[in-house]
C-alpha cells in the first residue's frame, strides 16, 4: 500500500512545472455554522484523466463539488484554472471554463425537451448569463444532435422534441451526461451516477467515459462503488473528515486500503454472514406468480436464513419481492407462512402476518423526511402506542425510538430530529428500525445500502446478521453482488421472470452470478434444477 | 463513437408504436388546450343552436370586446404560471394605475397624447410589478402569499391616497379612442361595432408568444416552473426571471386597466378587483398547470374566449345570469379533471 500522505506531492506550483493542471484547488476550507466541513482540501486534476472521488458520506465530497462548480465559495483556499487564481467560481464561470456537473438528481427540467435540456446551457453561458437574447434554434438543435451522437443516444427530431418527463431513468442519465458534454466541457463531474443504474446500462456509461477520455475530456467520479471504480481505472481522490487523504493510481490501491483510507479503521471484504438458518421452515411458495412479471416460483426459507434475490432490472426480482411483502398482489401459486396458506392483498395483511419490507427508494416509499425520527420509528405501532385517551403516549413512543437508535447505532444527538437531517445510511437504518418495532418473522430489504457509504454498509450489514442470529428470516434483492456474497446463505438469480439459478453464497462467485443474470437466449429452461455452482 | 467488443444494447429511447385512441390521448397529452377548443366549439353550437342570433356580428363582437382586459391579464399570469409562481394582486395593479393616471391626466395633463396615457399605465403597472417580483425573490415567499399582501396594499393605497371619487368626464382623445371602430357593420339598423383596442389583444398575444419561445428569458421562465432548484443550479437568473415576470404582467394589467377606462369611459377606482379567480381560471382552463412550467399562449387566449363567452352567451340561452358561476364552475372541474386524469 503506497503512503497514506501522499497529499498534493503532484504539481506543486512554484516549482518548474511543464504544463499546469487544468485544475488545482489548494488549501479550501468551508464551514457551516459550527461544522467544519472541508479543511484545507487540495488536489488537482489534468485533462483527460479519470478520477473517482472517494469518501464515505459527509466527508466533504459534495461540498467540494459545489465548490468547484460553483455553486458555494469556499470560505478561505485558492482554485487555480488553467493557471489563473480564482478565490471563487460562479456557475456561469465554471461553466465557461468547461466545467460540467451531472447530480445525483440529473438536474434535468423535466418540462423541457431534450434539446432544450442539452443545449441551452451553452447559449446561456455564451449570452453570459444574460436572458434577453434571443434563442438560437438551429444552434440549439445542432449541438444537441452532436451531443446526443456522443453518448449513442438517437438524434431523430422526434427525439430531440421529447419531453424529459416522458423517458425512462436509464435514458435521462444519458441525456444529462449529454448536456454536461455538449458545451466542449474539460471537465465533467458524475455525482453517484451509476446508483439507479443496472449492470447493462452502468456497460453503457463506461463506453461513453472511454470516448470521452479520447477527446482529453476529464472525468471525476463520486461514487461508492469500488468495483466500477477499478473497472474504469484512473485516479482516486479520496476524502476523510474534510480532508483529502489520498491521490494515486487506483490500481495501487487494494480495496481494504481504500476502505480503511476512508474510514480510518480496518474493514475487511469478507463474509459477514458466520451464522447458520435453523431447521425450522418459515416461508414457503409454490407456482408462485403475477401475469407477465414473474412465474412459477418455488422456494423454501427457514427462520433464521438470509435469502439473496438479485437480476436484471426488468427481470422480476422487483415484483416477486413486493409480492412477498403484500404490496402487489400475486396471481397464482401459494404462499405459506409456519405451515399456514396466506393471501395478502395489501401491506397490511402482511404486516398482520409480520412481514416487513423496507423498500429501496427510501426517499419516495418509506420515509416522512421532514417528520422526526421518532415519528418515522412508531408509524407501524401507532395502535399499540394509543393511550386511553386515544392519543399517543409519548413516552412508550420515546422509550421505543430511543432503545432502536441506540440497538441500530443511529448517529443523532436526539430523536425529535427530523430524518432529513441524517445521512443516508442513518435513514436506512431508521427505516429499518421500524419494521423492528412489529418484530417481523419476515423481513425483505431492497437494495439496503443504495447510496450509502462504506462505513454505514457495515453496520447495516451488522444489523442484519443480528437480525438472523435472533430467528428472523431476511431476503435482499439487490444489485450489488458482493453485498449478497458477503451476507446471504442462498443467492436466486431471476432472469425473465423465472428463477434461473441458486447459489451457495460461501462458495459462488461474483462472475457466475453474473453470467446467470445475464445469460442470453430464450427464458431459462427450468428453474427446478438450478445449476448448483460449486467450486 | 466505436462500441468495444461487447456490443450492448443502448436503452430503448423510442416510443413504441401506438393504437389510435393512445395516439390521440398522447396529442391531447402534449396539446391540452385541443380539449379546451372543443369545450369552446361544444358551447357555440349548443347556444348557436338554441339562438341562432348568436352567430351574428353583435354578439360576436361584443365576446372580442369583453375580451380584451380579461385577455391581457390572462398572458400576464400565464407566464407568471408559467414560471411556477401565481399572481392574484394585477387587478389592483390595473386600478391603481389606471386611476392614477386617468387622475394625472385630468388634473395636469389633459391634452397628453394617447401614447403617452398608454405608455404611463403600462410603467406605472410594471413598477407595481416589479415590486411584486422583488419582494417574491428577496423574501423567497411563496408568490400566493406576497401578491395577497400586495393587493391589499395597492388597493388600500389606492382608495386612501388617490381617492374613491368616479372620474366621468375623460379627455377627448381617451374618450373617442374607445369608441373608435375598427369594423363596423350594421344588420337591420343595429349597428355592430369592433372597436380599435381590441387590436390590443393580438398584439400582446404575439408579444407574449415570442418572448416565451424565441428568447433566453422564455425558455428561463419555463425551466424555472419546471424546477427552480435546478434552474438555479444550471445558472439561470432566478432574480432576473422574478423581476422579469412581474413587472410584465404589471405592464400588462396597467395596460388593461386603461383600456378599461377608455372602452368604459368611466374611471372607477372600485373596478377590476374581484376578477382575479375568472382570469387564473380561464389560464387554468387554457391547459396551463397551477403548479407551473406548461401552457401555451393559444391555450390561455381559448381559455379567456371560453370564459368570456360563457359569461356572455347564457343569456342568450335563457338562462339566468346568476347561473354563469355554475357552468363556470362546472367547465373547470370538467376541464380540471380531465387535465389530471390525462397526467397520470
Amino acid at each position: 500500500m503506497p503512503a497514506v500522505q501522499n497529499r498534493p506531492d503532484a504539481p506543486s506550483a512554484r516549482g518548474s512545472t511543464p504544463a499546469p493542471a487544468f485544475l488545482e484547488v489548494r488549501g479550501i476550507h468551508k464551514r457551516f455554522g459550527g461544522v467544519h466541513a472541508l479543511r484545507g482540501v487540495a488536489f488537482s486534476i489534468e485533462r483527460g484523466e479519470i478520477y473517482h472521488l472517494l469518501g464515505e458520506n459527509g466527508c466533504g465530497k459534495s461540498t467540494i463539488i459545489k465548490i468547484i462548480s460553483g455553486a458555494q465559495p469556499p470560505d478561505e483556499g485558492t482554485i487555480r484554472l488553467e493557471g489563473v487564481d480564482h478565490a471563487a467560481l460562479t456557475p456561469i464561470t465554471s461553466l465557461a471554463a468547461g466545467i460540467e456537473t451531472v447530480y445525483q438528481d440529473l438536474s434535468l427540467i423535466p418540462n423541457l425537451t431534450v434539446a432544450e435540456n442539452v443545449a441551452l446551457s451553452e447559449q446561456l453561458v455564451r449570452a453570459n448569463g444574460r436572458l434577453a437574447r434571443r434563442l438560437d434554434p438551429a444552434a440549439l438543435h445542432a449541438t444537441a444532435r452532436r451531443a446526443l451522437q456522443a453518448v449513442d443516444l438517437p438524434s431523430t427530431d422526434a427525439f430531440l422534441d421529447t419531453v424529459v418527463a416522458d423517458l425512462p431513468l436509464a435514458v435521462r442519465q444519458l441525456v444529462a451526461i449529454a448536456r454536461a458534454i455538449a458545451t466542449q466541457a474539460k471537465l465533467v463531474i458524475m455525482d453517484e451516477p451509476t446508483t439507479s443504474l443496472t449492470r447493462r446500462e452502468v456497460d453503457n456509461l463506461v463506453r461513453v467515459v472511454a470516448g470521452l477520455q479520447r477527446d482529453h475530456v476529464a472525468v471525476l467520479f463520486v461514487t461508492h462503488k469500488l468495483d466500477e471504480c477499478y473497472r474504469i481505472g484512473g485516479q482516486a481522490i479520496v476524502f476523510r473528515d474534510g480532508q483529502c487523504v489520498a491521490q494515486g493510481p487506483i490500481r495501487d490501491y487494494s480495496k481494504t486500503d481504500l476502505s480503511q483510507l476512508m474510514t480510518g479503521k480496518t474493514i475487511d471484504g469478507s463474509r459477514y454472514r458466520t451464522g447458520r438458518p435453523t431447521d425450522t421452515e418459515l416461508l414457503r411458495l409454490e407456482g408462485f406468480g403475477r401475469g407477465e412479471q414473474f412465474r412459477g416460483v418455488d422456494l423454501s426459507l427457514a427462520r433464521g436464513e438470509v435469502l439473496g434475490i438479485t437480476g436484471l432490472m426488468d427481470s422480476g426480482r422487483n415484483e416477486l419481492g413486493l409480492a412477498i411483502a403484500g404490496v402487489l398482489a400475486a396471481t397464482a401459486g401459494t404462499m405459506r407462512l409456519d405451515g399456514q396458506t396466506v393471501h395478502l392483498a395489501q401491506p397490511s395483511d402482511a404486516i398482520d402476518h409480520g412481514i416487513g419490507y423496507v423498500p429501496e427508494d427510501r426517499l419516495a416509499e418509506g420515509l416522512f423526511l421532514d417528520k422526526p425520527i421518532l415519528s418515522n420509528m412508531v408509524a407501524l405501532v401507532l395502535d399499540r402506542l394509543r393511550s386511553r385517551l386515544g392519543l399517543l403516549d409519548q413516552r412508550k413512543a420515546r422509550g421505543i425510538a430511543q432503545g432502536l437508535v441506540d440497538e441500530l447505532r443511529i448517529a443523532t444527538p436526539n430523536v425529535d430530529l427530523p430524518v432529513q437531517s441524517l445521512s443516508g445510511g442513518n435513514q436506512q437504518r431508521v427505516l429499518i428500525g421500524r419494521w423492528l418495532t412489529i418484530a417481523p418473522r419476515l423481513l425483505v430489504l431492497h437494495g439496503p445500502t443504495v447510496g450509502v457509504d462504506i462505513g454505514s454498509k457495515d453496520t447495516i450489514y451488522r444489523a442484519i446478521q443480528a437480525l438472523a442470529e435472533k430467528g428472523m428470516a431476511l431476503i435482499v434483492i439487490s444489485d450489488d453482488l458482493p453485498e449478497l456474497l458477503q451476507n446471504c446463505d442462498r443467492i436466486l438469480v431471476m432472469r425473465h421472470g423465472e428463477v434461473a439459478a441458486s447459489f451457495d453464497a460461501a462458495s459462488a462467485r461474483e462472475e457466475a452470478l453474473y453470467d446467470a443474470m445475464t445469460a442470453s437466449g430464450a427464458p431459462a429452461a427450468s428453474h427446478k434444477t438450478p445449476e448448483e455452482t460449486l467450486s | 463513437m466505436n462500441a468495444p467488443s461487447t456490443v450492448v444494447p443502448a436503452p430503448t429511447a423510442t416510443a413504441p408504436d401506438l393504437s389510435r385512441g393512445d395516439r390521440l390521448k398522447r396529442r391531447l397529452e402534449r396539446r391540452p388546450e385541443l380539449f379546451t377548443l372543443f369545450l369552446l366549439v361544444c358551447l357555440c353550437a349548443v347556444v348557436g343552436a338554441i339562438n341562432p342570433s348568436f352567430f351574428q356580428a353583435s354578439s360576436l363582437f361584443d365576446i372580442a370586446r369583453s375580451s380584451v382586459v380579461i385577455g391581457l391579464f390572462a398572458l400576464g399570469v400565464f407566464v407568471i404560471l408559467a414560471a411556477g409562481g401565481i399572481d392574484v394582486s394585477f387587478t389592483a395593479i390595473a386600478a391603481l394605475s389606471m386611476y392614477s393616471v386617468t387622475q394625472l391626466i385630468v388634473t395636469y395633463f389633459p391634452g397628453a397624447p394617447l401614447v403617452l396615457v398608454f405608455l404611463a399605465a403600462a410603467l406605472g403597472g410594471g413598477l407595481l410589478g416589479l415590486i411584486n417580483g422583488f419582494l417574491v425573490h428577496a423574501l423567497r415567499a411563496p408568490s400566493l402569499i406576497v401578491t395577497i399582501g400586495t393587493q391589499y396594499l395597492f388597493r388600500g393605497f389606492l382608495l386612501t391616497f388617490i381617492g374613491t371619487v368616479w372620474v366621468t368626464s375623460l379627455p377627448e382623445q381617451m374618450d373617442s379612442f374607445g369608441k373608435l371602430a375598427l369594423i363596423e357593420r350594421s344588420t337591420d339598423g343595429a349597428r355592430a361595432v369592433l372597436p380599435v383596442f381590441f387590436l390590443a389583444l393580438p398584439i400582446v398575444a404575439g408579444l407574449t408568444w415570442w418572448i416565451l419561445n424565441k428568447t433566453l428569458m422564455g425558455r428561463a421562465i419555463f425551466a424555472t416552473g419546471g424546477s427552480r432548484a435546478v434552474a438555479e443550479r444550471l445558472g439561470y437568473n432566478l432574480r432576473a426571471v422574478h423581476l422579469f415576470i412581474f413587472a410584465y404582467t404589471g405592464a400588462l394589467a396597467g395596460l388593461a386597466g386603461i383600456i378599461h377606462v377608455c372602452s368604459n369611459r368611466l374611471a372607477n377606482p372600485f373596478d377590476l378587483v374581484g376578477m382575479e379567480i375568472d382570469v387564473i381560471a380561464a389560464v387554468v382552463l387554457g391547459g396551463a398547470r397551477i403548479t407551473g412550467g406548461t401552457g401555451t399562449v393559444t391555450g390561455t387566449l381559448l381559455g379567456v374566449f371560453l370564459v368570456v363567452a360563457i359569461n356572455n352567451v347564457l343569456i342568450m340561452t335563457g338562462i339566468p345570469s346568476t347561473w354563469q358561476r355554475v357552468v363556470v364552475g362546472a367547465f373547470i372541474l370538467v376541464a380540471g379533471a380531465f387535465f389530471a386524469i390525462r397526467r397520470r
